[in-house]
Parts: C-alpha cells; structure tokens; sequence
C-alpha cells in the first residue's frame, strides 16, 4: 500500500505536539498542598546540648519558649535574630549576666517602633538585621553596614 | 494575428528567462563578495577592541587587544590592558600589566602613577610607601601626584599624622580645603566617651542612649524602666510582694540594660564615625581618579 506522503507529514506534524504534551497523570495526581507560611527566617537552634552553667538556666526556657509560644504565635520579631535567638546567642557568645543585659538592651530597640529603617540594615523582606557582634563590647568585632542595605547572612 | 501571439509569447519566455538569471546574478552576486573582509587582521582585532573599550565592555577589550599583541608588538594596547583591569578593579593584573610597559614608551611615567594607584587599592602598604616615595624623588611628571596620594592614603591609617601645613603641601587650594576638613576630623574625631554614656544611662535612664544621638532607643529605655521602677513600687507599697519582685526584677533587668546598651551605644557611633571617615576619604580619592590623569582613549 502506497502512504500519501502529505498525510503522512500531516501525522508527523501532530505527533511532534501529543509527544511534547503533559499526561493527564501529571496534572491530576494527588497533591497535597500546605498553607504554612514557608519562613526560611525561623532556623530554630534546639540542641540542648549544655556546655555552661547559664546554658544549662536558659537553653531549656527558650526553647519551651519556642516550641509552645513562638512557632505558634510566628515570626513577630522585627528583628534579625530575633529577640528569643539573640539572647540564646549572646548567652553562648560571652556570659549569663552580660548576655541577659544584652537582651533587655535589645528589648529596649524592639519596643522602640520609630525610625527603624533609618537606624538598620534590611534582612530578608520585612526584618531590620542587628547582630549580636555589635553589642559584646568588643570594638574589633563591629562591623558597621550603612541603614536600608539588604543584608544576606548565611 | 496566431504569428502576433506567438511573437508576444516568446517575448513573454524572454523576459521570463531574462528575470531568472537576474536573479541569479542579484544573489551571487554578495556571495561573490563575501569573506573578502578579513576580520582576524590585526587593524581589525584593534578596531573591534577600540570598539569594545570605549562600550566600557572591558574584560572582551582586553581579551582582543591580548590577541593583537600576539602579533603585534604595541606600547599603547599594552597600557590600554593594564588600564582595562585596573577600570575592572582587577589590581593585581593591573599592576602585573603596568609593570611591562617598557622605560622607552611614552606611557612609562603614566604607568608608575597608575602602579601606585593599583598598589594602593590591593593594600600592600609598605610596597606602597616605598614606591610612592621612589616616585616622590624622581623627576617624573607624576612626582606631585604621588606625593598627594600617599598624603591622602595616611589618613586610612592609625600613624601619628605631620602637621598640618607639612600634610597639605602638594595639594591645591579646592583639595586643600577638603583636606583641612578631613585631617581635622583624623586627629580631633567627634567620639562619644563610653564611661560618660554609661554614667549618663545610670544616673537618668536612656541618657546615655540620648547622649549617643539615640534618641528613640534613649526615650524608650527611660519609659520601660520608669515603669517597671514605677509598678514594682507600687505594688510594694499595696502589699503585693510577689507581683513587685517580678517588676522589681523586670525593673532592674531593663536598668541594667540601659547601662550596658549605652555604652553598647556609644561603641557603635565611635564606629561609625571612623565608618564615615573612611567612606569620605574613599569617596574623594575616587572623585580625584586617585590623582592619576585621565586619559580619553575614545575620541
């Protein structure tokens, strides 16, 4: 039997598209979907390993802290770290005393709602970047970024 | 009138066969042409580089001058590479470039002037001294440009500065007035003192904050531990002990927070002075083209 060449071309042009095209199991496989809010933001830290004393006081406060307030209420920190981080951190970076002052210091700039922008570099979206290195009281260890620059750590 | 229409036909054919090899001819007749053009030639690589240069489009510039250099020794193109990396804030291959410009070219002062500027932008600060001071000696056209950027890189450093008119010597009068302002500010820098905020912070909660240009984080720090002193003392005098240690604890919490984030405070505006400085100082030596001439490679 001889093929008539045009409908033969004609059948290769239309193949071409149903090879290329997506399958039905494709678009209709289950799918779960989550409405989570994806926060790369929140890295929690809950290694309770205890290496001092006041990591032994305050790991465990925090990190209760975080499982049954913070991951249910979410981010609300304006800051990066945010408060909870900032003073597990400041703990782990120098002393209990010191890094407990360091927090109520930090907690003084979370209360404080006004000219943030124009204090702070930007972290992410919505989050002003303010690192526990510049508050040890170390001078070697600050290192200053003009406010409004979008900062990217990590 | 059939002898007519055959005459009209063949005519037709005629024109038909005229209009075919027109066409032939119309399009062989580029081929023809084509590739006479030789695009590797050395004129030609110089040419689509120049091209490349004056686009700003350095990094290719540099890489088509490097093929003509291959075949053709040339002092101007050398310079142009070295400049195209140092424009691409690649010093180190800058400086390496500058370094072969050979003693008999036209552009051998010029290329110690713009070495200098690469050895100072790498930092290496005691190649930079001694090389600025050859420099400074020398008879080159570029002494004084020299002695202005070594003037001007000592204000980065912690050294103990010269006195003042010593520091301004090679300078003109429109840069000797931003340099007054500049060297006034190295030795008499606008510090905040961290014991005095600290004091401040102790005595009236979040002055030190104020003291340090702090005002929000000063106004908000004299709030929280006026209330939290304000509701420990209250709930003491209703007879509510429990409630007043934990605003007695908060209280001292946020006192001490204030102390300690004074000086915190006063630490990070000390760095940011210098920040400021710095950023000045790099802003002007980059409005003067670090004291190197400028060259208009694309008239």
């Amino acid at each position: 039997m001889i093929i008539n060449k045009k409908y033969y071309l004609l059948f290769l042009f239309f193949l071409q598209f149903s090879s290329y095209a997506q399958t039905d199991w494709v678009r209709w496989e289950k799918f779960d979907p989550t409405y989570q809010k994806q926060d790369s933001y929140l890295q929690r830290d809950y290694d309770l390993s205890i290496n001092s004393v006041s990591g032994l006081i305050v790991k465990p406060v925090i990190n209760a802290y975080w499982f049954f307030v913070s991951d249910v209420d979410g981010a609300n920190c304006p800051f990066y770290p945010s408060c909870s981080s900032f003073l597990a951190q400041s703990i782990k970076e120098t002393n209990l005393l010191q890094g407990v002052a360091m927090f109520f210091d930090r907690f003084t700039r979370d209360t404080n709602v006004f000219g943030r922008l124009e204090h702070y570099p930007i972290y992410g979206k919505n989050h002003f970047y303010d690192p526990i290195a510049l508050y040890t009281l170390d001078k070697e260890k600050i290192k200053i970024i003009p406010a409004k620059t979008f900062v990217n750590v990590e | 009138m059939n002898y007519l229409r055959l005459l009209e036909m063949t005519s037709l054919k005629k024109m038909s066969s005229l209009f075919k090899s027109l066409l032939i001819v119309y399009f062989f007749f580029p081929l023809s042409y084509s590739q006479q053009i030789d695009f590797q030639s050395p004129q030609n690589i110089k040419l689509f580089a120049n091209f490349l240069f004056c686009e700003k489009d350095y990094l290719r510039a540099v890489e088509e001058y490097q093929k003509y250099l291959q075949l053709i020794d040339d002092d101007s193109v050398q310079f142009k590479v070295a400049i195209g990396y140092s424009l691409m804030n690649d010093q180190t291959n800058a400086l390496s470039k500058f370094g072969l410009i050979k003693k008999t070219s036209v552009f051998y002062d010029a290329s110690k002037i713009q070495k200098l500027k690469s050895q100072f932008l790498i930092n290496i600060d005691s190649i930079f001294y001694q090389s600025a001071d050859l420099l400074i000696n020398s008879n080159s056209i570029y002494s004084n440009n020299a002695y202005k950027l070594k003037n001007t890189s000592l204000l980065f450093f912690d050294k103990n500065l010269r006195s003042k008119e010593n520091f301004l010597i090679p300078f003109g009068d429109d840069e000797k007035n931003k340099l007054s302002v500049f060297y006034n500010l190295k030795n008499n820098p606008p510090y905040k003192s961290e014991t005095l905020a600290g004091i401040f912070s102790a005595i009236i909660p979040g002055s030190g904050k104020i003291y340090t240009e702090n005002y929000g984080d000063g106004i908000t720090a004299f709030l929280l531990t006026g209330l939290f002193t304000y509701l420990a003392y209250t709930n003491f005098e209703h007879d509510h002990p429990t409630r007043a240690w934990i605003f007695t604890a908060l209280g001292s919490g946020f006192y001490a927070g204030n102390v300690y984030g004074s000086i915190a405070s006063a630490q990070i505006f000390n760095a940011k002075v210098n920040f400021d400085f710095n950023e000045g100082v790099k802003l002007f030596l980059q409005e003067q083209n670090y004291f190197t001439p400028s060259y208009d490679f694309c008239k």
